[in-house]
């Protein structure tokens, strides 16, 4: 897993978080993971076609997920409808579509497939022992984390 | 409040513009999101839907006038982003045209258009600012 990806992802996630919500986002350590899993709420799979092959898997808690819909709606939300989790998946879909730009610039042409948002546990166990990582963010609105599940395209 | 300090652009008529948008969107969002049945409110969700796209369309066709006016270098892009902008509402306008306005499309159209313009707003549309700026306001 190369550092091109993970610093795509995430500078895509600390420029979306800035512009939408006006919040800073910081990176803890990464960790090696078996396949994308989750114990969070709202979780949000993305795949990734073209050069690159694979799924980005957002999670975050519910109170986090609330709270960045209240921000950019300006009105408090009480549960995790179609509208709070459209927005979400929107969300993730404009990091996924800054991303794919920013892994450009390493020569990377990808697309993405639409956003699936999951509500509830999230487990999907990679094939052939392949592992992802697992990107801790901290948000002065709670903590969240980015899974990647990306290989070059064979 | 939906609207945002930051999201001022500095030329009044957008800024304007933009206040009344977010205020219609976020009057769509209310309605949308309020705990009355469905098929009681389903009236006022079509009503406040018709007065918010029709402003999106107003507001997009006068802004990019101000842009010709200013000869703005991005127009064209601009314009592109908008056209596209245009087209995913009528879309979804489409589907609710053929039967399909339900509950949880309309929830998923509001919480679209919101992403779109606050990116939209936040991003793009700060450009025009900048270039009025760097122009010394004289435009």
């Amino acid at each position: 897993m190369k550092a091109e990806y993970v610093n795509s992802f995430y500078k895509a996630t600390q420029d979306v978080f800035n512009l939408m919500l006006d919040l800073d986002v910081e990176r803890g350590n990464i960790k090696v993971v078996e396949g994308l899993v989750s114990s969070r709420n709202a979780n949000v799979v993305l795949g990734v076609t073209g050069d690159l092959k694979g799924s980005i898997l957002f999670s975050f808690t519910k109170d986090m997920t609330l709270e960045m819909v209240r921000i950019m709606s300006g009105l408090e939300m009480k549960t995790i409808d179609n509208f709070v989790s459209s927005a979400l998946g929107e969300v993730a879909n404009i990091i996924g579509g800054n991303a794919l730009t920013n892994l450009t610039c390493y020569n990377y042409i990808c697309d993405l497939v639409p956003p699936q948002v999951i509500i509830g546990e999230y487990k999907s166990l990679s094939m052939a022992n392949k592992k992802a990582l697992l990107i801790p963010l901290r948000t002065d609105i709670g903590e969240f984390d980015i899974n990647i599940f990306i290989a070059e395209n064979e | 409040m939906m609207w945002k300090e930051r999201y001022r652009v500095g030329v009044d008529l957008i800024d304007n513009q933009h206040k009344e948008l977010f205020n219609r969107l976020s009057n769509f969002i209310q309605i949308v999101q309020n705990d009355t049945h469905w098929e009681d409110k389903m009236d006022d969700v079509k009503k406040t839907l018709d007065f918010m796209k029709e402003y999106v369309v107003y507001h997009f066709n006068d802004e990019e006038r101000y842009q010709e006016e200013i000869s703005y270098p991005e127009l064209e892009e601009h314009r592109e982003v908008h056209a596209n902008f245009r087209e995913a509402i009528n879309e979804y306008v489409r589907t609710f045209e053929e039967g399909q306005f339900n509950e949880k499309k309309i929830k998923e159209f509001a919480a679209k258009l919101m992403t779109w313009l606050i990116v939209h707003v936040c991003k793009m549309d700060q450009k025009i600012g900048e270039y009025v700026r760097e122009k010394g306001g004289k435009v």
